[in-house]
């Protein structure tokens, strides 16, 4: 039933229950034998198992009783340089009970880190390695500072294949008593192309409707869950409505609270992806460095990216003609 | 249906009528004076400031004393005719059916120019003689016009009634009309009113109309309705300037906060500027200005907002090269200033909501919000029994229930699966 989240129901205990990432999970299997584990950075876009993969890990590592010998921390929420003086420092330093002599941080979205914090966090590492592994979690590790990424070892997560994707989804569908046709797997496949979280939210979100998940349901449900996207407010700017983009603008800034600097990092993205002449991609790139640049400044981030709208508004027309 | 809430709602007896306590104890005394014998005064002259309750008291006062009103206003004066009728009907106490009767003219402003002397000549004449209670109604009873008509009436001046009272007056339709409406909001649409009723009712409607709940956030900027006009000219000034000296002039007519003018000419803006190389342009200007006033904020330097004021207005208005008439476009209110306080707690209780949800599922508050959320709406919205079950295992409160469900209808829902 539909009492708890699935995402959480049937998230992985062990690494044995992962369906994926079959080299990592080998490796990681390899530290619980030897019983030691260097710091690590779990890289890779969201939903691809890298949390589950760490709490899987301790869990392997210490027994049941993990969550003694383990601390999650929150970078996107707990972003500044007091978290490591504090948090951090105070759980690294105090030496470890039982028969493994260091314990586990799990930092989450580590990218989100100030470089401040993540110098503090660099001379922490190193002082109690003894007492403390590191788990660092990103979907950059380009966001990491050098000296953290030599200090551990890398791990690259990928998308989950449509076979992986199908397995694990069956299994739920199977304990939970759903039907889901053939298209209905086909579509949550295609809406979250391989982020398996937002592929079992969506499951369960259609799965809530009470009727056998077809794709007309799946469209449903997600469309009414995900934000007016970036690439759909490019679109809508080119093809010269510069009111409507600056509507979906005000919805991704003001409703789902989506930070201006990661519009602009997909804007940047999207451009290249266009099909517009190649001489316009580098035209409007250096608008988007404009506002980024702007923005970290200070700028007010509705105005600014308003002006990189009309750009846009602009270059639609003179591409047209 | 739509129906005025100033007709709706208007109060049937005198003791409902808002204000002027002392104006209606005097006027039952003199109608009721009437019983016995005719008074010596004829008829009574109300007068004050518009929307207090004039016209409504004498149609409370005939229901509540039983009598025919019989009601003429401003249109019907200058006709013979009617003057004519009116004399007749003024002629005797009693009404056909052997009730009593009661004479209201209203508008007495309304008689203007020199072909309406005559009219009032006439009623002044009329009142002489009447038979029955005529009450007069004005504005502005000293008016040079009435000199020879007030020494035949009861003058009766009606007060502005205090915000309290309007207030009071208000809260009553909202509770007639199922609204849940904050005291501070009620009371900021009273005091606005300056003792109008009638206009503070509209407002009311206008702004709480089919809402449940009426809070001060959404009250709160019709301060800045009354400058509603001041702005839209600035803003057409500005719009199409033909100099730039004459779109930064714009900005001296008004006392508008910058600030405000900023998001009033950046919400419109687009619409004037139609071709996409003036919207460039004009959006580029208003960046600039954006910019400029980020540097002030900064540095606290408050010369630099000059060229605030050059890129928000001259930049705007140079921008506009090509684009040809658009024709009349309404403008708009700022979305910025209509969703700041709604969003902000709006954004607070949002974060609430992902704390709980990060507590559970190992993901931060802020992706907790943007990727999970999303969902949990959805299944709130078309799954009570889930809902359920999801409200125990997240532990949220009915707040969030209500805003993760956004409406009455999936919130009782879920109530209902959570009792049994």
């Amino acid at each position: 039933m539909g009492f708890e989240m699935w995402a959480e129901k049937y998230r992985p205990k062990s690494l044995g229950e992962i369906v994926d990432q079959r080299e990592i999970i080998e490796r990681l299997a390899s530290f619980v034998r030897a019983r030691n584990v260097p710091h690590c950075i779990f890289a890779g876009p969201p939903g691809t198992g890298k949390t589950t993969a760490a709490l899987c890990l301790a869990h392997d590592l210490y027994g049941e009783g993990f969550r003694d010998h383990l601390m999650e921390l929150n970078a996107s929420d707990e972003r500044g340089i007091k978290i490591v003086r504090e948090t951090v420092k105070t759980f690294a330093r105090v030496k470890a009970i039982g028969e493994i002599p260091f314990k586990i941080l799990i930092l989450d979205e580590a990218d989100n880190m100030t470089g401040d914090a993540q110098q503090a966090l660099r001379r922490t590492m190193e002082r109690f390695t003894e007492t403390c592994r590191f788990i660092l979690i990103a979907n950059y590790s380009g966001q990491i500072i050098e000296p953290i990424q030599s200090r551990c070892a890398p791990f690259r997560f990928t998308y989950l294949p449509r076979k992986e994707h199908d397995e694990y989804l069956a299994r739920i569908t199977k304990a939970e008593e759903v039907r889901i046709g053939k298209d209905g797997l086909d579509a949550i496949f295609e809406v979250s192309g391989g982020d398996l979280r937002r592929a079992v939210n969506g499951l369960q979100a259609a799965a809530s409707l009470g009727k056998p998940i077809d794709a007309d349901a799946v469209y449903g449900v997600v469309g009414r869950a995900s934000p007016a996207d970036v690439q759909e407010m490019v679109k809508i700017a080119l093809g010269g409505d510069f009111v409507k983009a600056r509507e979906k603008l005000r919805e991704m800034i003001l409703k789902y609270g989506v930070a201006g600097s990661d519009i602009i990092k997909q804007v940047h993205l999207e451009i290249f992806r266009l099909d517009i002449p190649e001489v316009w991609k580098v035209r409007l790139a250096d608008a988007v460095g404009e506002v980024d640049f702007r923005l970290v400044e200070g700028a007010d981030e509705e105005v600014q990216l308003s002006a990189l709208l009309a750009r846009l508004v602009e270059a639609g027309s003179e591409i047209k003609g | 249906m739509f129906a005025a809430w100033t007709v709706k709602h208007k109060p049937q007896y005198l003791q409902d009528v808002v204000g002027n306590a002392e104006g209606k104890e005097k006027l039952v005394a003199w109608v009721k004076s009437w019983e016995k014998t005719v008074p010596a005064k004829r008829a009574a002259f109300i007068y004050g400031a518009p929307g207090i309750g004039k016209t409504v008291t004498i149609e409370a006062l005939a229901k509540d004393l039983d009598m025919e009103l019989v009601e003429k206003n401003a249109s019907d004066y200058r006709t013979e005719d009617a003057i004519e009728r009116f004399a007749g009907l003024a002629s005797q106490y009693g009404s056909l059916f052997g009730g009593r009767r009661l004479i209201l003219l209203d508008e007495l402003d309304g008689i203007t120019g020199a072909e309406d002397r005559g009219g009032v000549g006439a009623i002044t004449k009329i009142i002489k003689t009447a038979q029955c209670p005529i009450v007069l109604i004005a504005n502005d009873a000293w008016d040079t016009r009435f000199v020879a008509l007030r020494g035949y009436c009861v003058m009766l001046e009606f007060k502005k009634p205090p915000p309290g009272e309007v207030a009071r007056h208000l809260g009553k339709i909202c509770a007639e009309e199922g609204i849940a409406a904050d005291e501070t909001a009620l009371k900021f649409i009273a005091q606005r009113s300056q003792g109008d009723v009638r206009s503070a009712v509209n407002d009311l409607q206008a702004l709480a109309s089919g809402k449940a709940k009426l809070a001060y956030e959404d009250v709160s900027w019709l301060a800045f309705r009354d400058r509603k006009d001041v702005i839209f000219s600035v803003l057409r000034l500005i719009f199409y300037a033909k100099t730039a000296d004459g779109a930064k002039r714009a900005v001296d007519i008004t006392d508008v906060d910058q600030d405000m003018l900023f998001q009033w000419i950046y919400e419109n803006a687009p619409y004037h500027l139609k071709d996409p190389k003036d919207l460039v342009l004009g959006m580029d200007a208003l960046a600039k200005a954006d910019l400029y006033r980020g540097r002030i904020a900064r540095t606290q330097d408050w010369k630099l907002s000059r060229y605030v004021i050059d890129f928000m207005t001259a930049g705007v208005a140079m921008a506009r090269e090509r684009t040809g008439s658009v024709g009349w476009v309404p403008f708009k209110f700022p979305e910025k200033l209509r969703m700041l306080s709604h969003s902000r707690a709006e954004r607070a209780m949002e974060n609430e909501i992902g704390l709980r949800i990060k507590h559970r599922m190992h993901v931060s508050a802020r992706v907790a919000a943007k990727e999970i959320l999303p969902y949990v709406r959805v299944i709130f919205q078309s799954n009570p029994e889930w809902a359920a079950g999801l409200v125990e295992w997240f532990d949220f409160t009915e707040e969030m229930i209500e805003h993760i469900a956004q409406g009455k209808k999936h919130l009782k829902a879920i109530q209902k699966q959570l009792q049994t």
